[in-house]
């Protein structure tokens, strides 16, 4: 049995208040690169990483939900609870926790490590971000806190390169060899009488450590009154955001154009150099056209999502979330619901799960329900291709009109979110407001290294979908849109013959009334896996329609010179609406445990969709 | 002839990665465990095993969507 303990390797637990810097402590001690940002709640399940050591048993590091208390109050929370007492299944306990304190904040992670000391687990107190404690004149008296603790104490700032270097000197496994355990955690539910000695010893120990709290600062203060007042503080919010939509597609014009041009020359190259038949055809009209025009909005999505990270690192991301707490709570919303909500403009799939911060179950549900109607960044490349070939690139004023467009399209997706949540709460029974309670973070500059690697992420992600799932639907399009070939005779294009063109002629009758021509019906039927794949898809069947001349591989002049404008705007309002997206229904049946949801989420968007892109054409045309 | 083989293997190949993307995260992991069941009861493919397919079922076991990375448990190699 010894044996085999000490040749498997040590697991390690970090735990910890949320916002207190655990998975930036993970990413250091594990290299890997999980998300990290200045607001409470970015971990709602645990998650693993390993660390070669020297003696080669290696350590498995668990980076776990942010909890105040081990006394849980929503899912997440729960989570840690059960991995520290081997209540998870598969999960043993660890055999060793880091308990890490933002040592600005010090009261509050003492209590959590009081209460985690108690469990009985061997413990090391990382005592984090000890660089902002030395710069806001914080004193902690570190050797002291260590033998009243009775637990080793190291000071660590995880975000710096090196930061965590005196802890990761103390996890060598044969030193917490002695102290292993097999037993399970010893916890029970605390009483009042418990919680009054925990607040009792957790006096004692601040006063016994010289603990004194952060300095504050006077302009802080002013830029928070200022960023919090109701009026200001909103009129502050909008401008942010219209700043960000104006950006995304003021700036990244020029790279957009120098990708599009790249692909064209592709194109002609591939044309060229290959003889004529099925693999050419396949590269340019299936691979380049198809593939590529996705590829065309990297610039967009790197633009978006370098303010989001911004706004993220810097803390101002919660004092939103204060400000629309009360208007959330007036629709019926719960507080905690903003960071769901915010995290599905990435992507509804980790807003999806991020609900599981939310304690009261009918909360949750609605806030999963709205939460496809953000605009994610997967209906960016569709956004952008529409505005582009509908909408002039012209200024009004000082402001872009296509960026006043695709504001009005983000604005329009968090309104109609708003209505819905508004509608389940008239017919949800009376509900008591849950409010929000958050601390906020302190404000900071943007880390860069933060930044970059948050940018490199999206990229990666972004190309490894282009060139993955994208790519390979584009070619499974293309045989779909090339066989069977048209019969001897045939006048019109050979894709009107082909399997895709049949069955775009079938859909036809379901999407005329709302302005959608075949080539639209075609599109929607792979862009049902992920909503850009419908982008690729239109490259892919123009290409063909047009028999491959090299006008089709620039898809926007042919969408402005072929559609309406209402049947592009009818287009435009299906994709605020439409649940384009496998993954986001089975990530709604995991999350509910139960098809009822997710079916009942697909019909109603898909009934928004049809009815909204219906009115929008008639209106128009 | 050779373009139209050619084509073919891409097809095919295409379709089978689209399924297997766009297969629910629970089937593609009882997929990879079945693989995994198959492989063991033979020697020359524990490398492969190893290398490629444990990788695989460690990240399908964690991994909700292939949409984003936020929960995707990947990690560069160990660190020292």
């Amino acid at each position: 049995m010894d044996a085999v303990v000490e040749s498997t390797p040590l697991r390690v637990a970090l735990v910890g208040v949320p916002n207190c810097g655990k998975t930036a402590l993970f990413n250091r001690l594990t290299g890997s690169r999980q998300k990290v940002a200045n607001y409470p709640g970015v971990t709602v399940e645990r998650r693993e990483g390993e660390r070669a050591t020297a003696d080669g048993r290696g350590l498995k590091v668990l980076d776990l939900p942010g909890t105040y208390s081990l006394n849980p109050t929503t899912l997440d929370e729960a989570i840690t609870r059960d991995v520290l007492l081997g209540r998870l299944a598969g999960t043993p306990p660890p055999e060793l926790v880091i308990c890490v304190v933002d040592a600005v904040h010090l009261p509050i992670g003492l209590r959590l490590a009081l209460e985690v000391k108690r469990l009985g687990l061997p413990m090391i107190l990382a005592l984090n971000r000890m660089d902002v404690a030395k710069r806001r004149s914080v004193s902690i008296d570190v050797a002291r806190l260590s033998s009243e603790l009775g637990v080793p104490v190291v000071p660590t700032v995880a975000v710096r390169r090196g930061g965590a270097d005196a802890l990761i000197e103390m996890l060598v496994p044969a030193r917490w060899s002695a102290t292993r355990s097999v037993n399970t955690p010893a916890w029970q539910e605390s009483s009042a009488e418990d919680a009054e000695q925990m607040q009792s010893d957790l006096r004692g120990l601040l006063a016994a450590t010289g603990y004194s709290a952060p300095r504050e600062s006077r302009w802080i203060g002013y830029i928070d009154a200022l960023l919090l007042n109701p009026v200001a503080g909103l009129l502050i919010l909008l401008a942010v955001l219209f700043v960000m939509f104006q950006a995304v597609f003021s700036w990244a014009a020029a790279p957009m154009d120098w990708i599009k041009n790249g692909m064209a020359a592709l194109g002609a190259y591939t044309t060229a150099h290959l003889p004529a038949g099925p693999l050419a055809s396949l590269l340019s009209e299936g691979v380049i056209a198809g593939a590529g025009t996705v590829l065309v909005f990297l610039p967009q999505i790197v633009i978006l999502f370098f303010f989001i990270l911004v706004l993220e690192d810097s803390g101002y991301l919660p004092r939103a979330a204060y400000l629309l707490d009360r208007f959330m709570g007036s629709v019926g919303l719960s507080g905690r619901a903003f960071i769901p909500l915010l995290s599905s403009h990435a992507c509804a799939i980790p807003g999806i799960m991020a609900t599981r911060t939310i304690p009261n179950w009918r909360d949750r549900l609605t806030t999963i329900m709205i939460a496809p109607l953000m605009t994610c960044s997967a209906r960016l490349p569709v956004y952008g291709l529409l505005i582009a070939a509908l909408i002039p690139a012209r200024h009004l004023g000082p402001f872009n009109l296509q960026g006043l467009v695709i504001f009005g399209l983000y604005a329009a997706g968090i309104l109609s979110g708003f209505l819905v949540a508004l509608f389940l709460k008239q017919f949800g029974g009376k509900r008591q407001y849950s409010p929000l309670m958050l601390e906020l973070p302190d404000f900071q500059w943007p880390h860069a290294g933060n930044l970059l690697l948050g940018l490199w992420e999206r990229v990666r992600i972004f190309v490894s979908r282009v060139g993955g799932i994208i790519l390979a639907l584009m070619i499974v399009l293309w045989f779909l849109s090339t066989y069977p070939a048209p019969p001897p005779g045939a006048t019109g294009p050979a894709i009107q013959y082909s399997f895709a063109g049949q069955l775009g002629a079938l859909l036809q009758h379901v999407f005329a009334p709302i302005g959608f021509n075949w080539q639209i019906a075609i599109a929607l039927v792979p862009g049902l896996a992920a909503r850009e794949v419908a982008v690729g898809a239109l490259g892919t069947v123009y290409a063909m329609s047009a028999s491959g001349d090299d006008v089709a591989r620039q898809l926007e002049p042919v969408i402005a010179h072929t559609w309406s404008l209402a049947t592009g705007c009818a287009l435009l309002a299906w994709y605020v609406f439409a649940p384009q997206c496998l993954s986001t229904l089975a990530v709604v049946k995991r999350e509910t445990n139960s098809w009822r949801y997710p079916l009942i989420m697909a019909t109603y968007l898909f009934a928004l969709a049809y009815i909204a892109a219906f009115i929008t054409y008639r209106v128009m045309s | 002839m050779t373009q139209q083989i050619l084509v073919a293997i891409i097809v095919t190949l295409a379709v089978m990665f689209s399924v297997w993307k766009l297969m629910p995260a629970r089937r593609r992991l009882q997929t990879l465990l079945a693989l995994d069941s198959w492989s063991a009861r033979r020697p020359r493919l524990a490398g492969w095993r190893q290398r490629w397919l444990k990788p695989r079922i460690a990240r399908a076991a964690g991994v909700g969507c292939d949409g984003c990375d936020a929960h995707d448990p990947r990690s560069q190699p160990p660190r020292r």
